[in-house]
């Protein structure tokens, strides 16, 4: 489970705005979806209701997809995300080490989210580049060669932060 | 249609375009095994048991989502098919917990059965790690997930049947399973309990609570639902002269695959130890259990008495909407032709008397004019004065479905948000009391925009420049000032309403229970005829709360009217009767239920007759309820148990439940239902007709009947509406009455020339400002109605184990400003002050009220809100006006 302390409300006046500028789309409801994540972070539980009036659709139904989908997030996520490659390649060259060095450097386990909402770790299969291995990505850049200098570099001492 | 013929098994078999292999495979009698197909939901191929072989290209192919295919060759029983779908079985038990000894669903489960038919025993794969089971306190539903196959069937009967939406898949993969939302308990959740999602699971994943047995019975009947007006179908298992099980009838035209909480879980109520078993009399105060012999001999020559000393007329009988056809019919008999007085009614009044009187004045025919599949088939319904979701189910199911599914436009008139709320294209909130300004100012647009349908008008109506004239006030901004609905939306929902080719209009006690129910239904009878929309397609659709309310009207319980609705003003109705009776017969009308009440506070009425009805609750102003009913010379209640009112009579007859004996239901819609007897009478209590059949004898003027089947052949031959319906055939389950199921859908016309009176009759009703709502000192409008989880005034589901154990007190709905402004907390306990009484309740906040209204539930017997009503009766219908009245809060402390 996330460790988060304190999820701020989400503005459901700003969702409202999302969901009436998706209302004449003809099937709005992963658009909007993806949508709202991208511009509150996540999407809050909140909005189910919402969402499910506005469409015709029932709150179970908008839960069963937002659920589906490994790309949709209900609690809030951090600013950065940290994501570690455990492809074949990157395991090979390392990458169980530089996880658990992110680990530790963060003070967070996979799929946790620092209470400050600065960082969330997670892990992905490939990235597709392999000849960088070991490789991660943070926020939408990508860092290759990684080794335990470069991670307190780029991470350093995370922990606690909040 | 151009058939098209495939090779099944080696046999050429002709279907329809559209049919899938396993329809076409189903309809020629063979067998494909499956377990997500159910002929009442969107084929999905979930479960792939039913895979067939395409020999022409080996493919293949799940047979519930392929349709058939102009020579096509299919092989149901290929080696290739018989070892795929062995594969499958076995894949499926790897997740499937090991416990077909103990799992209550026995040898009903389909998995099992399949399983054992391919002779798969062991499975031989790594299992799947399970799912936990989940912990409810609710007493109806149990769900272990560890055996849930995933055939979506009960998330489609959910979705699809119910339209009520309380679970969906949920994650996905391994994770995936049926939620609901947040995956709370059922409890927390959208769920109503109808029982759909047991009925067609087939694993025990989803099971009844509380099962007195796990086995398989042997006696499973066939029977109609006790409860509301819907007249659902339901199946009853019986083990040891004991309901085990109820589920839904599975060629329900009403039903259709679902039933309610109240049908699937209520007729517990059968065998609550407070039955009553023997007659009683009392003496000196208290009861004491007689012999038939006796209590029948005492309420007969007490009646004798009465009849000659003070005279017929000081006899009253009220007869019951909940009690079958034939009984109503002989009860008026023993009214009329044994006592020799018309002071006979029913229950209905309260609720129902307004649309025999409104629909009789005005399209001619008093009661709902289509049938339930027609409301399903209509482009626009108009929900008015219901909430569908408590007081009629399947009228509600039926609603959704056309809203969500088939395109129908919801307009939606409720002061109250409901579950039909989020289905609603409008949805608008007059006040309460007003919705006779709406409907006249909906009939004003459509008039002066010329939406109206003009042939019809014309053809087959009368009196409608008269009525169209005396609607130039209900301009829209006059409705808005006085309902606060906007203009704008009267006016949007009036075009809808007139544009649409097949308009219903659906009512309900929200309409009928007000001082002006007749007028209100009269203005929505001539919108419905202003539009085209009698006989045709849609149509006025009037609820009932009982579920033989229609039926005890059509057989003449009623004061005014003999069966058929033959006036006792008409000397040749009442020489037919005569005739047929070999007696005289009473032609001054007698009174109705309210009126009995006032007779005897006055001394006229002496003696009354009081079958399967609680009016010490369900009357309004108890304490004058009471006082009339103590200050007669004589009551006998008949009744299955010892109500309010049974406490107060002299003798009281124990009377058989629906289960144990046989009749007919009508229903909402004029469909008469077969009603079998399931199990055997409860210790010495009788069917009700059978005591008064017995009671005729007793007073020495024998009725001519030695079985019911003779009583049917008397109401075939002497109640025109119960003609040509196959009412006598004794293998008929559903009878219609003959006219509205005959023909083709849309030539389906119930006045096919014409009215039934020549022309429907425009009547001009004017909205009169009613006290209804607040005043001074009384600054709330409280609002009483049905609950989902109770029926009536609760004399049954109030005894029912599970109904109670889940919802078993009252309760006052209340918006939190309001309740702020009263200084209530939730929970507290409040007192209730009408100028008439008062009652106490917890306090329970809602969002869906609007501001200065107040909700409280009529079905708790120690909380008489019948007590807040003073008498005050819809001049043409006499129905008491129960629905609103003005109240204020008094805070008594916080609960705990």
């Amino acid at each position: 489970m996330d460790k988060v302390q304190q999820v701020p409300k989400p503005d459901l006046k700003q969702i409202e705005g999302i969901i009436a500028s998706c209302k004449d789309q003809k099937w709005p409801l992963i658009p909007l979806l993806q949508r709202i994540q991208e511009e509150v972070g996540y999407i809050p539980p909140e909005t189910i209701n919402p969402i499910a009036r506005a469409f015709g659709l029932f709150p179970s139904q908008v839960q069963g997809v937002i659920t589906f989908y490994e790309q949709f997030y209900t609690t809030p996520r951090g600013r950065k995300v940290v994501r570690v490659c455990r492809g074949t390649a990157c395991h090979v060259r390392g990458g169980k080490t530089i996880l658990k060095l992110v680990k530790q450097n963060l003070g967070l386990e996979e799929g946790e989210t620092s209470p400050d909402l600065e960082y969330t770790l997670e892990t992905v299969a490939c990235i597709g580049v392999c000849a960088l291995a070991p490789n991660i990505v943070i926020g939408k850049e990508t860092h290759g060669n990684m080794n335990p200098k470069k991670v307190s570099q780029l991470l350093g001492d995370k922990k606690g932060s909040g | 249609m151009e058939a098209i013929t495939i090779t099944l098994d080696g046999v050429e078999v002709g279907g329809h375009p559209g049919m899938t292999i396993l329809d076409l495979a189903r309809e020629s009698g063979v067998d494909i095994p499956s377990l997500c197909h159910d002929p009442l939901l969107t084929p999905i191929g979930a479960c792939r048991i039913c895979l067939v072989e395409d020999e022409r290209s080996g493919r293949l192919l799940a047979s519930c989502v392929t349709p058939i295919e102009s020579g096509m060759v299919i092989n149901t029983q290929s080696p290739k098919v018989q070892e795929r779908r062995k594969t499958i079985i076995k894949l499926i038990l790897a997740s499937h917990p090991d416990t077909c000894l103990v799992c209550d669903k026995g040898n009903q489960c389909e998995l099992r059965k399949i399983a054992s038919d391919m002779g798969v025993g062991l499975v031989g794969l790594q299992k799947i790690p399970l799912k936990a089971t989940i912990e409810e306190v609710n007493p109806f539903i149990e769900r272990d997930l560890s055996k849930c196959i995933l055939c979506a069937k009960c998330i489609r009967a959910d979705h699809e049947i119910v339209v009520q939406g309380a679970i969906d898949y949920i994650e996905r993969g391994f994770a995936s399973k049926p939620a609901t939302l947040n995956d709370s308990p059922l409890e927390n959740s959208d769920c109503t309990f109808c029982g759909a999602c047991v009925a067609i699971c087939p694993t025990g994943a989803l099971m009844e609570k509380k099962l007195v047995y796990r086995g398989t019975t042997l006696t499973n009947v066939s029977t109609i639902c006790p409860f509301c007006g819907c007249g659902c179908s339901i199946n009853l298992e019986v083990k040891d002269n004991q309901i085990v099980r109820a589920r839904p009838g599975k060629e329900g035209v009403v039903s259709r695959g679902a039933l309610c909480v109240k049908g699937s879980y209520g007729y517990d109520f059968v065998h609550s130890p407070e039955r009553l078993t023997s007659p009683l009399v009392k003496v000196n105060g208290d009861f004491e259990a007689v012999s038939w012999d006796e209590a029948l001999a005492k309420v007969a020559s007490e009646l004798k008495r009465i009849k000659e000393t003070q005279g017929p007329n000081s006899l009253a009988l009220l007869g019951s909407s909940k009690c079958t056809n034939e009984e109503n019919y002989l009860l008026q008999r023993l009214a009329r032709g044994v006592l020799g007085t018309n002071n006979i009614d029913n229950a209905s009044r309260l609720y129902s008397a307004p649309s025999i009187v409104g629909l009789g004045s005005t399209v001619g025919f008093p009661g709902t004019t289509n049938s339930l599949n027609a409301l399903e088939q209509s482009e626009v319904i108009m929900v008015i004065g219901a909430n569908l979701t408590s007081s009629a189910p399947a009228v509600g199911y039926a609603v959704k479905r056309a809203a969500r599914y088939k395109g129908a436009k919801l307009l939606l008139i409720d002061p109250q948000q409901t579950n039909l709320s989020s289905f609603a294209h409008l949805w608008l909130r007059p006040g309460v009391g007003t919705d006779l300004a709406l409907v006249n100012g909906m009939a004003r647009v459509i008039v002066t925009e010329g939406l109206l349908d003009e042939e019809f008008v014309t053809r087959k109506t009368d009196n409608y420049e008269v009525w169209s004239k005396e609607l130039e006030k209900y301009t829209p901004g006059y409705v808005e000032e006085v309902t606060g609905v906007p203009g704008d939306d009267v006016v949007r929902t009036a075009r809808l309403f007139a544009e649409a080719n097949l308009a219903s209009i659906v009512y309900g006690d929200g309409i009928t229970q007000h001082l002006t129910g007749t007028d209100t239904v009269i203005a929505l009878a001539n919108l419905a005829m202003l539009t085209g929309n009698v006989g045709l397609g849609g149509g006025i659709f009037a609820l009932q709360r009982d579920c033989n309310g229609l039926g005890a009207c059509d057989m003449g319980a009623l004061p005014d009217l003999l069966p058929g609705y033959q006036s006792v003003g008409n000397p040749q109705a009442i020489k037919t009767f005569a005739d047929r009776w070999d007696t005289d017969l009473p032609s001054d009308g007698g009174l109705t239920a309210i009126e009995m009440i006032d007779h005897a506070i006055e001394g006229k009425v002496k003696g009354m007759y009081i079958v399967g009805e609680n009016p010490v609750l369900s009357f309004p102003n108890q304490s004058l309820i009471k006082e009339a009913l103590t200050s007669l010379d004589f009551l006998v209640v008949q009744d299955m148990f010892l109500t309010e009112t049974a406490k107060l009579a002299n003798v009281v007859l124990p009377a058989a439940s629906f289960a144990e004996k046989e009749g007919t239901f009508t229903n909402f819609e004029g469909r008469i239902q077969r009603v079998c007897k399931v199990i055997e009478p409860i210790g010495d209590s009788l069917p009700d007709w059978e005591i008064i059949v017995q009671l005729a004898n007793s007073m020495g003027n024998p009725m001519p009947y030695s079985s019911l089947q003779q009583v049917k052949e008397e109401i075939q031959e002497l109640v025109p509406l119960y003609q040509d319906t196959g009412y006598m055939d004794p293998e008929a389950k559903d009878m219609h009455r003959g006219e509205l199921e005959k023909a083709p859908l849309r030539s389906r016309r119930l006045y096919k020339g014409q009215f039934p009176s020549g022309f429907g009759r425009f009547s001009p009703v004017q909205y009169e400002p009613q006290e209804e709502t607040p005043k001074d000192g009384y600054p709330l409008t409280l609002l009483t109605g049905s609950v989902l989880y109770h029926s009536g005034t609760g004399s049954r589901s109030s005894r029912s184990p599970r109904l109670s154990e889940f919802s078993p007190e009252s309760y006052l709905e209340i918006g939190e400003p309001d309740a702020t402004q009263f200084g209530i907390s939730e929970g507290d306990e409040v007192r209730v002050v009408s100028p008439t009484g008062e009652v106490t309740a917890v306090a329970k906040f809602t969002d869906v009220l609007p501001e200065g209204m107040l909700f409280m539930p009529l079905s708790f017997p120690s909380t008489p809100i019948n007590q807040l009503f003073g008498i005050a009766l819809d001049p043409r219908a006499k129905t008491p006006a129960l629905k609103a009245c003005a109240v204020k809060l008094e805070r008594i402390q916080p609960r705990g």
